[in-house]
């Protein structure tokens, strides 16, 4: 559909109307969607009728919170949807059958499994953390209403099953059927861009030198790009069969990209280095070796049509690792101090490893880019790790809890007939925000989206609805109440006003067949809604997530720097990818759970491109230390310096850090006979000394004084 | 075949089992239409998988039914 859209707006206002069609483009994708959700809702509402379910109201609303613009991301929402309803389902039956005469122990075994839900979520990065939101709420929403009659508890365990699967049904097949746009084409279109970027960024800026900032500034655009493309892969491999073939390809591609970004960053730290005038005769010569780099990347300033170059480039870049090591060793007479070589040697090695590196990237592409299915790979990419921390966790499991135990306390006490319907919203809530990246705007623009829908649903029934007779006028009434709500969801200006209304007014109209009209009940109900978002809101507030907790951000500061810890002793096999990805996976939670430019966000980005570079020469040198045949003293002092490296970044402190720079200085003395150990000792050591970096700035120790080479 | 079956003591409609039991078939069907690229010479790849279920399933029901 979005090809004829293209198609039709190049034809009206010809191929270079630019901003007016793109516009017009995006409004037209918007108002496709939003057709195509009302469809789908006033679909569902249908046919829940047709087979009498108990509350079509409740099938409507699982479209209104299923249904994305993207098909693909639908059907992975609801897959996960399915799964954690059936599990809800069957806790809820446990929970009835263990409990069905005592409020407390009942209360109290919900409201655990609903927080133990809630923290499973948090540690989940793609709609696998909604599916545990739904397994916790689910279970409320089947035992609540048949508190007082617990042997009906099946009954409404199947009529909520059937009323869910029957939305999440309508949804999938609305959503990819009619006019699908593909999250396949979204993350296609990413890809794309994301390697024409990279190679266009690395080969006009190897013949410059990048300031810290800027690197800074790259390195976090990476970051995100990394993070989103993993996510967009879990959400695609549900959409289409041959993205799902190529969903290992991808990865692949994923983790050539960090590796290249990461050696990439190490170079111009060692160019940074460089400056001034003693070092000029080394800086030349790495940036002559860069410019055949860079050469071979294409001409300066052209904008490459980078599917069809790519096998191209994949070639040009097949030889030039050799021909970069011949080149150095030839550019390399003539410097004759020790620390100079040493500089050239471990810049020379990097730029060798960034053209072997970019190789691998430019192929995978090529591959992934190739309209034909490329053979399996032989052996399964590494996953993208993810690394967690469980006090977050942990602090979403009691705010549930509790938000939860408290509700149903009051409700059991002041015996308020609505209070089940304020626990539920509230531990919905509580269950879904804690998710997001900053909740209580999150929260906050629910809340207003929840007044507003609200109150549109009782206009909608009291003033509409009951004059109208008939499912055809019943959709005539409900469409315009429904347009907007879909049309602020698609448009991501206020994120979340738009779902809270739809959950508000299907919620408040409560689609029966015949439908009840009872507005003392209505208002009631509302006023319980409100006071269960409001709640909600509250328990926000008094356990605070991430982005308002400078205690949570530490500890995932100290996450990022663990990673460095890993690195230092994990086991070789397998490390790299998992400690590209998971160091990455931190710093995007910081860069998420922090404004952008603001102190703590900066200090995250500072510490994420130390823990890369550091962990990543590293790695480096026990690869290194694995293959080269050294004496057991070396080994041991290589060890050590490894072993001091690990305990600073774990506790950094101004005697620590003197003391793994020493260690440091004191391996690179003794591995001078073994080139191949000198270069990742030497970049070990240009990130300690680095003043700029901030494990220098942090133990508040110039570090400048000590000269850069080893004399 | 009967048109409920008691699963547990609960009455299931026979339809039931048959549709998981599509949906499986079906996704080995997807798989193996993706693994050979076949969906490259299918004007509307979705609308395609949602008929071969109808189909499936159809076939499956109408077989059990019968």
């Amino acid at each position: 559909m979005s090809a004829a859209i293209d198609r039709l707006f190049d034809s009206t206002f010809g191929a270079r109307s630019g901003e007016v069609a793109a516009w017009l483009r995006g409004a037209a994708l918007d108002w496709l969607f939003v057709a195509k959700a009302t469809f789908a809702v006033l679909l569902t509402g249908w046919l829940a009728m047709r087979f009498n379910l108990e509350q079509p109201g409740t099938a409507m609303m699982t479209v209104a919170i299923v249904i994305h613009p993207q098909s693909g991301m639908v059907i992975a929402k609801s897959f996960y949807r399915t799964l954690g309803t059936l599990v809800g389902c069957a806790v809820a039956f446990a929970i009835v059958g263990a409990f069905p005469q005592q409020r407390v122990p009942f209360l109290a075994s919900t409201a655990l499994w609903i927080g133990l839900c809630a923290g499973g979520a948090s540690l989940q990065r793609n709609f696998r953390s909604y599916g545990f939101v739904l397994a916790g709420y689910t279970a409320a929403i089947v035992a609540l209403p048949v508190v007082n009659h617990p042997q009906n508890v099946f009954d409404s365990a199947v009529m909520r099953v059937s009323e869910v699967m029957l939305g999440i049904f309508v949804a999938g097949i609305v959503s990819d059927a009619i006019f699908p746009q593909r999250l396949g084409d979204v993350l296609r279109d990413g890809v794309r861009s994301q390697f024409a970027n990279f190679i266009v960024f690395v080969r006009d800026s190897l013949r410059g030198v990048l300031p810290r900032v800027h690197l800074e500034k790259a390195h976090l655009r990476f970051v995100r790009e990394v993070v989103q493309i993993e996510s967009q892969r879990s959400s695609v491999v549900f959409e289409d069969a041959g993205v799902r073939q190529r969903s290992p390809r991808l990865r692949l591609f994923n983790h050539a990209f960090m590796a290249a970004s990461t050696s990439y960053h190490s170079l111009h730290h060692l160019l940074n280095r460089l400056q001034g005038a003693e070092h000029a005769p080394v800086r030349e010569r790495l940036m002559l070796l860069a410019g055949e780099l860079a050469d071979a990347l294409g001409p300066p300033g052209s904008e490459p049509r980078m599917a069809a170059q790519a096998p191209a480039l994949a070639q040009r870049l097949a030889g030039l690792r050799e021909r970069l090591v011949a080149r150095a060793s030839e550019l390399r007479v003539g410097l004759d101090a020790r620390g100079d070589r040493l500089d050239f040697d471990t810049g020379a090695e990097l730029v060798a490893r960034i053209a072997a590196e970019l190789h691998d990237y430019t192929n995978a592409y090529a591959v992934l880019a190739s309209p034909y299915m490329a053979r399996g790979l032989a052996e399964a990419p590494a996953p993208f790790s993810h690394a967690n921390d469980w006090a977050g966790a942990a602090v979403v499991v009691v705010r549930a809890t509790l938000t939860m135990f408290a509700m149903g306390l009051f409700w059991l006490d002041s015996a308020w007939p609505d209070g089940a319907g304020a626990m539920l919203i509230a531990t919905i809530f509580s269950g879904l925000m804690a998710t997001m990246p900053d909740p209580l705007r999150a929260i906050r623009y629910m809340l207003v989206g929840y007044a507003l829908g609200l109150v549109a649903g009782i206009v909608c029934v009291y003033g509409v609805l009951i004059h109208m007779d008939g499912f055809a006028l019943f959709c005539a009434a409900l469409a315009p109440f429904l347009l907007p709500g879909f049309y602020l969801s698609a448009r991501s200006a206020w994120p979340g006003v738009g779902s809270g209304y739809l959950l508000a007014l299907l919620y408040t109209i409560a689609a029966k067949n015949p439908m009840s009209y009872d507005a003392l009940h209505s208002l009631n109900d509302s006023l319980s809604q409100l006071l269960g978002v409001g709640c909600a809101g509250v328990a926000f507030m008094l356990f605070a997530a991430t982005s308002d907790s400078p205690w949570l951000l530490r500890r995932l500061l100290r996450k990022l720097r663990m990673q460095l810890v890993h690195a230092c002793e994990w086991p070789l096999r397998g490390l790299l990818p998992r400690f590209e990805s998971a160091s990455r996976d931190v710093a995007a939670q910081i860069v998420a759970h922090t404004r952008a430019g603001s102190a703590p966000s900066r200090e995250g980005l500072a510490w994420s491109l130390a823990v890369q570079e550091t962990g990543r020469a590293v790695i480096e040198l026990r690869m290194a230390l694995a293959q080269v045949d050294v004496s057991s003293r070396l080994r041991d002092d290589i060890e050590a310096a490894l072993l001091a490296l690990a305990g600073l970044y774990a506790n950094p402190g101004r005697e620590r850090y003197a003391h793994a720079r020493r260690l440091i200085a004191s391996a690179i003395d003794e591995a001078a006979a073994h080139p191949a150990l000198m270069s990742p000792l030497h970049l070990i050591r240009l990130a300690l000394l680095d003043t700029g970096a901030v494990l220098g700035a942090r133990v508040s120790e110039p570090a400048a004084q000590e000269t850069l080479h080893a004399t | 075949m009967p048109r409920e079956i008691a699963w547990f003591d609960a009455l299931v409609p026979t339809l039931l089992p048959i549709f998981l039991a599509s949906l499986l078939l079906q996704w080995g069907l997807d798989w193996l239409v993706g693994r050979f690229g076949l969906y490259r010479y299918v004007w509307h790849p979705p609308l395609f998988r949602l008929a071969l279920f109808a189909c499936v399933f159809g076939g499956l029901g109408l077989l059990a039914m019968r």
